[in-house]
């Protein structure tokens, strides 16, 4: 039933290669992250202002990014951007899809924590003759850093899965690559076991890294 | 000859979506199914129960679906029962989801309040109809929002099936097979994306409307 010999002197070979895949998941991981929770936050003081223009845009992006696969957007930068003539690096559309998809979803996390932030806390922060700019930094952010901070760690691991989606456009990150070396080798089974325990590792890390952070410095 | 995109093109891709749906349908119930078993087993009180179902739940939360599905066809393969991609593309959805919706569960029983449990306990009923008649209705309307976002993920995420080739073709996979006859990629990606988008707001909206309804008949209770 089970005459299947792992060789895994193979995956130790390559094992440069599959960190260089895996260093590239963890950068576009990042570069969305950051990125996306910029754009996030624009889209969350759009989103509350007067102009109906913004806050169509807003509610568009985020009903867009939210409701349409990952992949569909991968597509769109990478296709469907060529139907006008810009032609993006896989890399490119990569990060542009995964950014999109996660200033949706981090836009969505922010507007709740606002929310979960009483009103009466603003009127007290004007009381106590504090200015705009003092109270959101030293009233409303600390509270709405702490309903965000659980919320928008499972928001990057997400975005590392997601970047997984790159194989199919050609790109070499973690599963990309895996894929790539696996055909030059015939050893299928051994690196996509590999290159599953290290996606685990890095998520299992970040959660870490989060939980302590979390405890820390923000006493959650 | 130029080819343009005629009405057979619009049938196929919603062909497609019907795929789609009933992939998520599929699965879901399946994988809602065990995700149910495991979050039930995670919220009794037991140590060991806990930890290994956790582990379970790690693994599938981590690793991403493109390599679950990779990995889990050529383990099958290895094992001696090589599958239909589409059969195990089912299996994986279901076993992916499960990790997600027993989180769900898990919560759900645990936002019913201890002592409500304990009176009903004290009513005389057994554990099983304290469970059944008491903890799933409270627990169901707490979590219902969250579970619909989860098949609403479910449904997006069917479109990964085509990497392993999976045939009937589901929604994305269809329209990249007209693309690849048109070569109009704007308008047909702008079209599939319409028909997710129409899935995922009508479900959205039908889960709402039932939120409301129950809200209100709360309400009126009060």
């Amino acid at each position: 039933m089970f005459d299947y010999t792992f060789q895994w002197r193979v995956v130790w070979k390559k094992f440069p290669d599959l960190l260089d895949g895996a260093f590239l998941t963890l950068e576009l991981t990042i570069l969305s992250s950051i990125i996306g929770l910029i754009i996030a936050s624009v889209l969350v003081v759009m989103q509350k202002s007067e102009n109906k223009f913004f806050r169509g845009f807003t509610s568009t992006w985020i009903s867009l990014a939210r409701n349409t696969p990952a992949l569909l957007q991968i597509y769109m930068f990478y296709f469907g951007l060529g139907s006008f003539g810009i032609h993006l690096s896989s890399y490119i559309s990569v990060l542009a899809a995964i950014t999109f998809n996660n200033a949706g979803y981090m836009t969505e996390i922010l507007r709740g924590g606002f929310a979960s932030v009483s009103r009466n806390q603003y009127l007290a922060a004007k009381g106590i003759g504090l200015n705009k700019f003092h109270t959101y930094f030293y009233v409303i952010y600390p509270q709405v850093l702490r309903t965000v901070f659980y919320p928008m760690t499972n928001q990057v691991i997400w975005a590392m899965m997601g970047t997984s989606l790159g194989i199919i456009i050609g790109l070499q990150e973690l599963t990309g690559m895996t894929t790539f070396l696996q055909s030059q080798t015939f050893r299928p089974f051994e690196f996509y076991c590999i290159a599953a325990l290290m996606y685990l590792v890095i998520a299992k890390f970040t959660l870490l890294l989060s939980f302590l952070v979390g405890k820390r410095f923000l006493r959650i | 000859m130029t080819y343009t995109f005629s009405f057979n093109d619009l049938i196929f891709m919603f062909q497609g979506a019907v795929i789609t749906f009933l992939l998520t349908i599929v699965s879901g119930a399946i994988g809602t199914f065990l995700g149910f078993m495991i979050g039930w087993g995670r919220s009794v009180n037991n140590k060991i129960l806990y930890y290994t179902l956790g582990v379970y739940i790690d693994v599938v939360r981590t690793i991403p679906l493109i390599l679950q599905f990779v990995l889990f066809n050529s383990f099958m393969a290895i094992m001696g029962y090589p599958m239909s991609p589409f059969i195990s593309g089912i299996i994986t959805l279901s076993l992916y989801i499960s990790g997600y919706v027993s989180e769900v569960i898990t919560a759900g029983i645990k936002s019913v309040p201890i002592v409500t449990r304990k009176s009903a306990r004290g009513l005389g009923m057994t554990y099983m109809q304290d469970f059944i008649n008491v903890v799933i209705p409270i627990g169901v309307k707490n979590v219902l929002p969250s579970w619909v976002g989860l098949m609403l993920g479910l449904m997006k995420d069917t479109s990964l099936i085509a990497v392993m080739g999976a045939t009937p073709p589901e929604l994305l996979r269809s329209s990249q097979i007209i693309i690849n006859r048109i070569h109009e990629p704007i308008f047909i990606l702008l079209g599939a994306g319409v028909f997710y988008y129409v899935m995922c707001y009508s479900i959205t909206r039908l889960a709402d409307i039932y939120e409301n309804k129950e809200k209100r008949k709360m309400a009126e209770i009060r």
